[in-house]
């Protein structure tokens, strides 16, 4: 039986000015999983979720967040009604005070938990009275953060949650969304240009470069699909062309070649006996190395 | 919880007004007996078109409504509403405190939240518009002078009807320039420009600012209905445009 898809992409693409900030995106985000979007500044990703959270309308292609369109007023109103939303900015109302804008987001939701804003608000140790203005950049995250896990949400969006924070204040931030997850079912869609947390608490994964996701999939699967395959001639690396599929990146050093495969390594030491390297090793590659490899130019 | 978010977001605006306008109100109210007492200082025989101003103004004021008239419904309070309508009308529900793309995550249509913050802001208008006019007459006894309270409600009325204009410009200029000081700076160039149309050259065919006075009124007794008509039709039209400007606006 297929996945129940919770966001569905299809041909995305989003023009700003006669320039492309997606061009044919596909993406396919399963109900319950943990799904981030890693890519570079400008890859796109802050793009995607506006178009997903109705803030911006795409250009071309299909988009789908629980079956409906995010574009359509009525049916956007029904879909923001199922989602918790961080943004990037975290930008939220300077002249409310704490307490006044929790309660004003309640107000919303029908499904407010408000045990769970209680709990968050002592975890996260937010003075009530205190105005949003006079918030540190980590208080203002960690409140948009319970002002999302908070809403009832059958899906949380975050964009890039931990931008700017302490490595410290980061932690306190996913260990809270870790938690939160494992009690609710949910799925998590957030995006990211920091591969550690990724990895902390991902299980599915997309790298966007340049408007198109160059590579999806679960995390585990990635991890087992790619490698890099070193090897090392007696002189120069010789100027082959590879043919074996899965062939993602060659680079060249001196007397050493660089491989990476996206599909195992079998198909692509076939072919490369044939140049008659004096040593192969096959390593394999972690998230950081993948989303390194995916978004760099051939050298 | 809306309404609550766009009174929090505009109040300080609303309450400068507010003060400003009525002070302006009790300060030409209390003038008066000062007023009165220089007018015998002023010449009969001055000429020229200054002097034809002069003694049109010493004229007006010769009678306690026609100096209210001049000095308020005509002067003061006209020029304060029309700067407080587009300080209101700029003050954009996305950009005046930030959260834009907190508002927008929530199950509101955006028409909702235009529709809110508009009406809040032509309410705080309103209140601006008759309070200080409702003002004469309440401090008027207290020179021994008296001012008629539907003559007020009607000024006031008019001033509303008119200013509402410029609100809606702010409101409009605010959709399509996304920094706060351009929609404040062209709404205001475009109410001088005109005023200058209105009395420098006198291309007056249907005068924003004589509907705004209720001059018609003031002298003849007739409510500028067509020009208050229009002046809706206007505010009506940019308002239309400013919404559909912003429900189309990618952010």
């Amino acid at each position: 039986m297929a996945e129940a898809l919770v966001i569905e992409a299809t041909a995305l693409r989003k023009t700003y000015d006669g320039v492309d900030a997606l061009r044919n995106l596909d993406l396919a985000v399963p109900a319950g999983s943990i799904y981030a979007l890693v890519g570079r500044n400008g890859a796109g990703k802050t793009t995607l979720i506006k178009i997903l959270m109705g803030m911006a309308r795409a250009t071309s292609g299909n988009v789908r967040v629980f079956g409906q369109n995010p574009g359509s007023s009525d049916e956007g109103i029904e879909i923001r009604r199922r989602i918790g939303f961080v943004s990037d900015e975290k930008d939220l109302y300077a002249s409310m005070s704490v307490e006044e804008l929790i309660r004003f987001t309640a107000s919303f939701f029908p499904r407010w938990r408000n045990d769970l804003a209680l709990e968050y608000s002592r975890r996260f140790a937010l003075p009530p009275s205190l105005k949003i203005k006079a918030l540190s950049r980590g208080m203002r995250t960690k409140l948009a953060l319970l002002l999302a896990l908070c809403r009832g949400a059958d899906l949380l969006i975050l964009d890039e949650p931990t931008s700017g924070l302490d490595p410290v204040m980061a932690d306190d931030v996913l260990q809270a969304l870790v938690a939160h997850v494992a009690a609710e079912e949910l799925t998590v869609f957030f995006s990211s240009n920091q591969i550690a947390e990724v990895e902390q608490i991902a299980d599915r994964i997309a790298i966007i470069d340049g408007g198109r996701a160059i590579v999806s999939g679960s995390v585990d699967e990635l991890r087992e699909r790619y490698c890099r395959i070193q090897l090392i001639f007696e002189d120069a690396a010789p100027p082959a062309t590879l043919r074996s599929a899965g062939v993602e990146r060659i680079t060249r050093s001196g007397r050493v070649m660089t491989v990476l495969s996206s599909q195992g390594s079998a198909t692509v030491l076939d072919e490369v006996r044939d140049l008659r390297p004096l040593s192969v090793e096959v390593s394999p590659v972690n998230l950081k190395e993948i989303f390194l490899q995916s978004v760099t130019v051939e050298d | 919880m809306l309404w609550q978010k766009s009174w929090l977001e505009t109040r300080w605006r609303f309450l400068i007004g507010a003060i400003l306008l009525s002070c302006s109100a009790a300060v030409t109210v209390f003038t008066y007996p000062t007023v009165k007492e220089l007018l015998s200082l002023v010449q009969g025989n001055a000429t020229g078109a200054l002097g034809r101003q002069i003694r049109e103004s010493a004229e007006l004021a010769r009678t306690f409504p026609g100096y209210i008239w001049s000095e308020s419904f005509a002067g003061n309070q006209r020029q304060w509403i029309t700067l407080f309508a587009i300080l209101l009308g700029t003050a954009s529900f996305l950009s005046t405190s930030g959260g834009a793309s907190f508002t927008l995550s929530l199950p509101v249509s955006r028409r909702r939240l235009l529709a809110v913050r508009t009406s809040t802001g032509l309410a705080e208008l309103f209140i601006l518009a008759m309070f200080p006019a409702l003002l004469i007459p309440l401090l008027a006894p207290a020179i021994g002078e008296s001012h008629g309270v539907a003559s007020a409600l009607i000024h006031g009325f008019c001033l509303f009807i008119v200013a509402t204009i410029f609100y809606n410009l702010g409101f409009l200029l605010s959709t399509i320039f996304s920094d706060p000081w351009r929609p404040v700076l062209i709404a205001i160039g475009v109410a001088v420009a005109l005023g200058f149309l209105d009395r420098v050259l006198r291309f007056t065919p249907l005068s924003l600012f004589d509907v705004m006075s209720a001059e018609r009124y003031f002298r003849h007794g007739a409510v500028p209905w067509a020009g208050l008509l229009v002046s809706v039709a206007i505010a009506a039209g940019l308002y239309s445009v400013a919404v559909a400007n912003l429900v189309r606006r990618d952010f």
